[in-house]
């Protein structure tokens, strides 16, 4: 099941994923994870103990990182492992949300 | 109280009236889904195809097909809709009829694809979904297969002689993920035994109960112990289904599972006629 812990930094925020994303882990960022980062204009994932993603694990992240976007605040990712990063380079995943989001 | 007693049995009813109602529809949809996924499988010149999927669910967004173009060519097409059930099912009936009516009017696989992407890139977008496939031309005659790659996984080809072939690389975005993508097409020569297995990540990805993935190398070690000479192509497909079950147990099934085989037969045309003198 997915988790994640958050520490704030004046306009920034934090976030350290836990868990494999996928369509379990839907109203977790729906409802609990977007609400709040949308609110801060620098929010970075850290996706260090993120195991898996499957296909609608990449549809949360997606929609999230484009609601980040829309709102004119930045997003980054980082510590994506490598078995989930090959799943990011086959769906060409930097061409969608952009190159600039991971670091 | 009877009032009371009355309307609760009343409440439960219909209730179950509407559960029934439900399950009905659901499964409605699974017949419709499981006719059009399982249309019957063409008959090509010098080769065997079959195509196979397994819903996760009562009804799955996993999609193969196959279309017998007017050259003689197979268009194979297989694909991922984002997500699971019901919302994926539906979005898999768009794919297929994306493909179909692309399939129809475009030259090869990479046009294919950004026609499929065209036409359903908007929809797509307003409904936060995308969907991965790999679309693959298929020659009999000069044993040439061409594809192109929505962010799917490539295909496993299998040489008789117990190799795994290396198919070039081919890259794109899934559909729904860019507008106006082109996709680039790259091909490769088959020879006479020769296996192609396109499949879903629902295989690799299965899971045991210690929570290991069957993963691509269980596959490669299945396709390679089973790919014997003159083996059918429904007994490789059978061989892969009871390996992921053996692997999996009693575990249940998280994704759909979903393959196409493609074989190479010996050339069986008949030369002599080409030899024949002209009378």
């Amino acid at each position: 099941m997915l988790e994640f812990t958050f520490i704030e930094e004046d306009d920034a925020l934090q976030v350290w994923l836990k868990g494999d994303l996928d369509i379990e882990g839907t109203e977790v960022v729906d409802e609990q994870l977007l609400p709040k980062i949308t609110s801060y204009s620098k929010v970075n994932i850290d996706f260090k103990e993120v195991p898996f993603v499957d296909s609608s694990g990449m549809g949360l992240l997606i929609n999230m990182v484009d609601e980040i976007k829309n709102t004119g605040n930045t997003v980054t990712i980082s510590n994506v492992r490598d078995e989930v990063y090959e799943v990011f380079e086959l769906l060409q995943l930097s061409e969608i949300i952009g190159e600039e989001v991971f670091v | 109280m009877y009032r009371r007693h009355f309307s609760l049995e009343n409440d439960g009813s219909a209730n179950d009236r509407e559960t029934k109602t439900l399950e009905r529809e659901i499964k409605l949809a699974r017949n419709i889904q499981t006719q059009l996924l399982n249309g019957h499988e063409p008959t090509v010149e010098n080769s065997s195809v079959t195509g196979l999927s397994i819903p996760a669910r009562l009804i799955g967004g996993d999609y193969y097909d196959f279309y017998v173009l007017p050259n003689g060519k197979l268009r194979i097409i297989i694909g991922d809709v984002m997500g699971k059930g019901i919302p994926a099912a539906m979005l898999m009936i768009l794919t297929r009829g994306a493909f179909r009516s692309a399939a129809e009017s475009t030259k090869g696989p990479g046009e294919t694809l950004t026609a499929m992407n065209s036409a359903m890139y908007e929809d797509l977008r307003k409904l936060s979904s995308f969907v991965t496939v790999l679309c693959a031309d298929w020659d009999p005659a000069t044993k040439e297969l061409t594809y192109a790659n929505a962010g799917h996984t490539l295909p496993i080809i299998v040489h008789p002689e117990n190799l795994l072939g290396d198919p070039p690389k081919a890259k794109g975005v899934m559909l729904g993920g860019l507008p106006n993508t082109v996709y680039k097409e790259e091909s490769l020569y088959l020879k006479e035994e020769d296996l192609v297995c396109f499949y879903t990540d629902g295989i690799t990805e299965a899971q045991n109960k210690a929570g290991e993935l069957y993963r691509l190398d269980r596959l490669n070690d299945c396709l390679l112990s089973n790919c014997n000479q003159g083996i059918d192509v429904k007994d490789i497909e059978e061989c892969i289904t009871r390996s992921i079950s053996e692997f999996t147990g009693d575990c249940a099934q998280r994704d759909d599972i979903t393959m196409v085989l493609l074989k190479v037969n010996h050339d069986q045309t008949d030369i002599t006629s080409y030899n024949s003198p002209v009378i």
